[in-house]
């Protein structure tokens, strides 16, 4: 009996020899790998004093072995032996354990602030962005697209367009011409005449498309630039439809609280004529906005006319794209004009029509706070792609 | 034109302040752009539309307001031209000839000229000078103030000479001589030919008539006795007089936008009233010189009021159309036909009346209506398609660029033109402008390349050097003598420099010909026009052995490849730049085709990769070609794996490794059947193409 006290007295000592260096594992500032090597070592250890072949299990064998009246003793013995061995090993080896999960974790922790993986995208022409929102609204509103040639000649250019030769516009300096003696459009207006005579009337368009008039480049001109021409030549159509149609489109654009304007103006091709204005899509018409608005103009207002009227005394700053006017200039329209009709076989007796154009780039400066239009056609990739 | 409150005031009695004046102008369509302060008086600043010469003056403005405010305009101060005396002038003056000689009475359709003798020229008074330099205009002396008042005031340019330096006292009114000679008031000389109007004495030109005077004819401090002559010109002819000689005047201006020609004689009695007032002297009976009077131009309109409505939508009462129309000189003659008054060169047929009656009537009181529903809208028939172009560059991080149409003759025959497009031959198979305003761009492009060339520049300029641009837009040819030119809409792209990821600084590797390649190739897909082939090809503006031509449906349609080194040496470019060109208008012209459905196989394919070393002048396509006609039903496909070159390899080959599909839709197919087809295809590319498996 004494033998077999001894024995686990043995396997209890040489275990608690064995283990000492577990006992404190004192981890703070060891690396993944020497906690590993411990780990790796502990199972060992573990091996050694627990296996198949360790003293433990002689122990265990001893039990059967040991006289009945003492039996009970020895085996209560040999299970404490045993508790106190396993429980320090898994002590040592949840510590472990615990260490290297979170040293693994530490090791591979990811910095989540840095860029994501994507190709660079690229960015639409302003222009283009422009263009396209417009003729998705044109279309909504039953217009059809068109476009026609950017050389013509003088009658598509001119002569349909009731500008007779020696009209002041026709002499004036701003066409360009071919060595061929053709034009090179100055208008889109004259999609107005090749539509016509492609699709007769009943007719309603939209012509986006570039024109071209002889005038240096500077920070508000360029000899190169984008119009879109409108034209609604139908049985009744009045200058209210006119109104109507460039309002409901500038309101799609710009916002339901977008009022317009329109002036008595002239142009050759149509008669009565009037300028078009709308209010300013950043001040909404007071002209003023306040410090914080026009530090960042391009947003829209959230609640536009409401706080501006309330606080009026607040705006102090003049609103940049409008320049302080509330209106914002837009372009030229009216009523076609009957020579123009009858240039493309149609009775103005019988129809009438309203056609409108404006410029791209001046709406697109207005718009995007564009400080010089030549960027337009620079193709510097720091101002393209400023636009989506 | 700039026009003066005070002034406005003693034409017409109003009770609007200044503010509410510039509204109300600008309300009927005379816009006032700014009011300014000059000492007790205040200047409003009139943009006026071509067609509104008559409103050159305060008498213009001032009728404007009487339709405005429902007054009448008042007399000018103790005016002789009561309008009855304008017919008791002799017709012509029986002393017209021995003065006034009109040689040329198509160009000058009315002269009139008044002697006025011992004038002192002095200073203006300081009325006079206050209210030109109101207007910003220079006070010279008392007789030539005079002139320019009155041209304010009522529209009518004139001149005055000094009669003791014309010739035999007398004028000829005639068409310049060719290399006619004279100095003008401006002290330049200028030279005259024979579609110019001159302003003669008996001997030589002593003003470009209706544009400036000339200079030894002029008034001085010594003149004493002048001549005023008040006239109406020809407008086309000082149009084209005043362009010839870059000489724009504020006469200028006014004649050829056209004056009112019956108000000759109030203008001149008015200055006469003037001068004898300011500067003394005593003034002589009016020539006048009206060969053929002109025509009353009528408009007729059986009913304005119903004009207005159909044209506008607004209601207007015939008897306010009437007031408006009156009061702005608009006559009814009879039922159904009005006057066009003298002075407005721009009312001439009905819708001229809707816009007087509309624009007085308000724009504002016009409603906004929708016309009614008509029918579906629709977007021009490639739109779509080139979103989806667009839409697929975009997303390959290409920048949408757009450049000037019009290029510099140095790009002359660089670039190869797309096909079927330029014609053979020189200069003239370009489209070619007269002149530009950008120094040597007079070229129409023939091609989209070199704006996008030039934009490469200016980013690299700009330390961007990993750009992708490209451009939809069109290009220009020659056609035929007296045709108009050929436009065609080209696509364009070019790339430079590196990969780049969004939001990280370094580019991730050097983009090459593939990278261009594959751009070409997701754009035309993204388009709808599927089956392009692409071959080897020397393109003039490509470097050769890297170069190549897209083909669709047997035609050629665009090139692509890397910009050849005397281009890029030309641009400065030191990595290498790629490019690409095509059709796009041919390549839409085709209607896209729609996806046809195959069965999805329930049976495994095989996968066989092979590597073979070929010489670089065999393409991918041809292994791949030659490997798809081998006699091998199962074989579904063969891919490009992958191509190497370079270390370990002899200069003229590269390693080629492509992949082989066998599939069967029946049955899993078995080793020896895959074995067997496989062992075919090698036999076809050994036989063809002399090639062996690398081991």
């Amino acid at each position: 009996m004494s033998d077999a006290n001894q024995h686990i007295e043995a396997a209890r000592t040489a275990f608690a020899e064995a283990f000492g260096p577990f006992d404190q594992l004192a981890l703070n500032g060891s690396g993944l790998a020497e906690a590993e090597a411990k780990l790796r070592e502990l199972g060992e250890l573990k091996v050694r004093h627990t296996g198949k072949k360790s003293a433990l299990a002689e122990a265990k064998k001893m039990i059967g072995r040991v006289a009945p009246e003492e039996r009970s003793d020895f085996g209560q013995a040999v299970q404490a032996a045993e508790k106190e061995i396993t429980d320090r090993l898994e002590k040592a080896e949840a510590e472990l354990n615990e260490f290297i999960t979170s040293a693994r974790i530490e090791r591979e922790r990811l910095d989540v602030t840095i860029p994501g993986r994507r190709s660079r995208t690229g960015h639409l022409h302003p222009i283009t962005i422009l263009r396209q929102q417009i003729e998705d609204i044109f279309v909504s509103m039953g217009y059809a697209i068109e476009d026609d040639r950017e050389i013509e000649t003088d009658y598509y250019n001119f002569d349909a367009l009731n500008i007779p030769e020696g009209h002041p516009a026709r002499e004036s300096q701003d066409t360009f011409y071919t060595t061929g003696g053709f034009a090179l459009r100055s208008q889109t207006s004259t999609v107005q005449i090749r539509a016509m005579e492609r699709r007769g009337v009943p007719i309603r368009i939209i012509a986006p498309g570039k024109v071209f008039r002889r005038d240096t480049p500077d920070m508000t001109h360029v000899p190169m630039f984008h119009q879109i021409e409108g034209l609604c030549v139908d049985k009744g159509i009045t200058m209210a439809h006119l109104k109507g149609t460039v309002t409901e489109w500038l309101k799609r654009l710009f916002g339901e609280e977008t009022v317009t304007r329109f002036r008595p103006s002239y142009f050759p091709f149509t008669e009565p004529s009037a300028e078009f204005d709308f209010t300013c899509f950043v001040c909404h018409g007071s002209g003023r906005v306040s410090s914080e608005q026009s530090a960042a103009s391009s947003e829209k207002g959230e609640d536009g006319g409401e706080l501006l009227t309330a606080h009026s005394s607040q705006l102090t700053d003049r609103c940049r794209p409008c320049k302080g006017s509330g209106w914002i200039e837009l372009g030229g329209s009216g009523m076609v004009h009957p020579n123009v009709l009858r240039a493309c076989g149609v009775d103005p007796a019988v129809y009438s029509g309203f056609a409108f154009g404006f410029g791209l780039e001046r709406m697109a400066a207005m718009m995007f706070n564009i400080d010089d239009i030549r960027h337009m056609f620079e193709n510097d990739v720091r101002f393209l792609e400023q636009f989506r | 034109m700039n026009i003066s409150y005070n002034w406005l005031k003693e034409l017409i009695d109003i009770e609007l302040s200044p503010e509410e004046t510039a509204a109300a102008l600008t309300r009927v369509g005379l816009a006032v752009e700014g009011i300014h302060p000059h000492k007790n008086d205040l200047v409003l600043d009139i943009d006026l539309t071509s067609n509104r010469s008559d409103c050159l003056s305060h008498l213009g403005v001032a009728r404007e307001l009487g339709v405005i405010t429902g007054r009448s305009l008042k007399a000018t101060s103790g005016s002789t031209a009561a309008g009855d005396e304008l017919d008791a002038v002799p017709f012509p003056s029986v002393l017209a000839p021995e003065v006034v000689r009109v040689d040329a009475p198509e160009l000058c359709n009315r002269f009139t000229a008044r002697v006025i003798r011992g004038v002192k020229i002095g200073p203006s008074p300081e009325w006079l000078v206050d209210r030109l330099e109101a207007l910003g205009e220079r006070s010279i002396n008392n007789v030539a103030d005079i002139t320019n008042y009155v041209m304010l005031e009522l529209g009518q340019p004139m001149h005055a000479f000094d009669l003791d330096k014309l010739a035999e006292k007398r004028i000829v009114v005639r068409t310049a001589r060719a290399g006619e000679k004279i100095t003008t008031l401006d002290e330049a000389e200028r030279e005259l030919d024979e579609t110019m109007l001159a302003i003669c004495d008996a001997e030589r030109p002593v003003a470009v008539a209706g544009v400036m005077g000339g200079f030894e004819s002029g008034i001085t401090e010594a003149t004493t006795n002048v001549l005023l002559e008040v006239a109406y010109f020809k407008r086309e002819n000082i149009r084209q007089t005043s362009r010839k000689l870059g000489l724009a005047t504020e006469a200028s201006y006014r004649f050829e936008r056209g004056v009112d020609i019956e108000n000759l004689i109030r203008a001149s009695d008015r200055a006469t009233e003037l001068i004898v007032q300011l500067a003394g002297g005593e003034a002589a009976d009016i020539v006048d010189v009206y060969p053929q009077r002109q025509p009353e131009r009528t408009v007729r309109s059986a009913n304005v009021a119903s004009a207005v409505k159909r044209l506008t939508g607004l209601d207007v009462a015939a008897d306010e159309c009437e007031r408006i129309l009156s009061s702005l000189g608009i006559a009814r003659i009879s039922d159904g036909e009005y006057s066009s008054p003298t002075w407005r060169h721009d009312i001439a047929i009905e819708e001229d009346l809707v816009e007087e009656v509309a624009r007085h009537a308000g724009y504002e009181n016009i409603k906004d209506e929708l016309p009614p529903a008509f029918g579906a809208g629709e977007y021009q028939t490639s739109e779509v398609r080139k979103r989806r172009l667009r839409g697929a560059l975009v997303e390959q991080g290409f920048d949408e660029a757009i450049a000037y149409s019009f290029i510099d003759v140095r790009h002359d025959d660089l670039f190869a033109a797309v096909p079927e497009f330029l014609r053979e031959g020189g200069e003239d198979k370009f489209v070619t402008l007269k002149d530009s305003v950008i120094e040597g761009s007079v070229r129409m492009r023939p091609t989209l390349i070199p704006g996008l060339l030039g934009a490469l520049r200016l980013n690299l300029n700009h330390q961007r050097r990993d750009v992708k641009l490209f451009e939809i837009g069109k290009a220009f040819a020659a056609s035929g003598m007296g045709e108009l030119p050929t436009e065609r809409e080209l696509f364009t792209i070019a790339v430079t420099g590196g990969e780049v990821h969004e939001d990280r600084a370094m580019p991730a590797r050097q983009l090459d010909l593939y990278d261009a390649k594959g751009a070409v190739e997701a754009a035309l897909e993204a388009a709808g026009a599927v089956n392009c082939d692409y071959r080897p090809a020397e393109i003039s503006h490509l470097r050769a052995g890297q170069s190549g031509e897209v083909v669709k449906d047997g035609r050629v349609v665009g090139t692509f490849g890397r910009l050849n080194e005397e281009i890029a040496a030309n641009y400065k470019f030191k990595q290498p730049v790629y490019v690409a060109e095509l059709d796009l208008q041919t390549i839409l012209a085709e209607p896209s085709r729609p996806a046809v459905y195959t069965l999805l196989s329930r049976f495994p394919a095989v996968v066989r990769d092979i590597s073979f070393l070929v010489p670089r002048s065999l393409t991918f396509a041809e292994v791949q070609s030659s490997a798809i006609g081998a006699d091998a039903t199962n074989l579904r496909a063969v891919s490009f794996v992958d191509i190497f070159e370079g270390k370990g390899l002899a200069d003229d080959v590269r390693s080629l490794t492509i992949r082989l599909e066998f599939r069967s839709d029946e049955r899993t197919l078995t080793d020896a059947e895959v074995d067997e087809e496989y062992s075919a295809v090698l036999a076809k590319l050994k036989n063809e193409l002399s090639l062996e498996p690398r081991t």
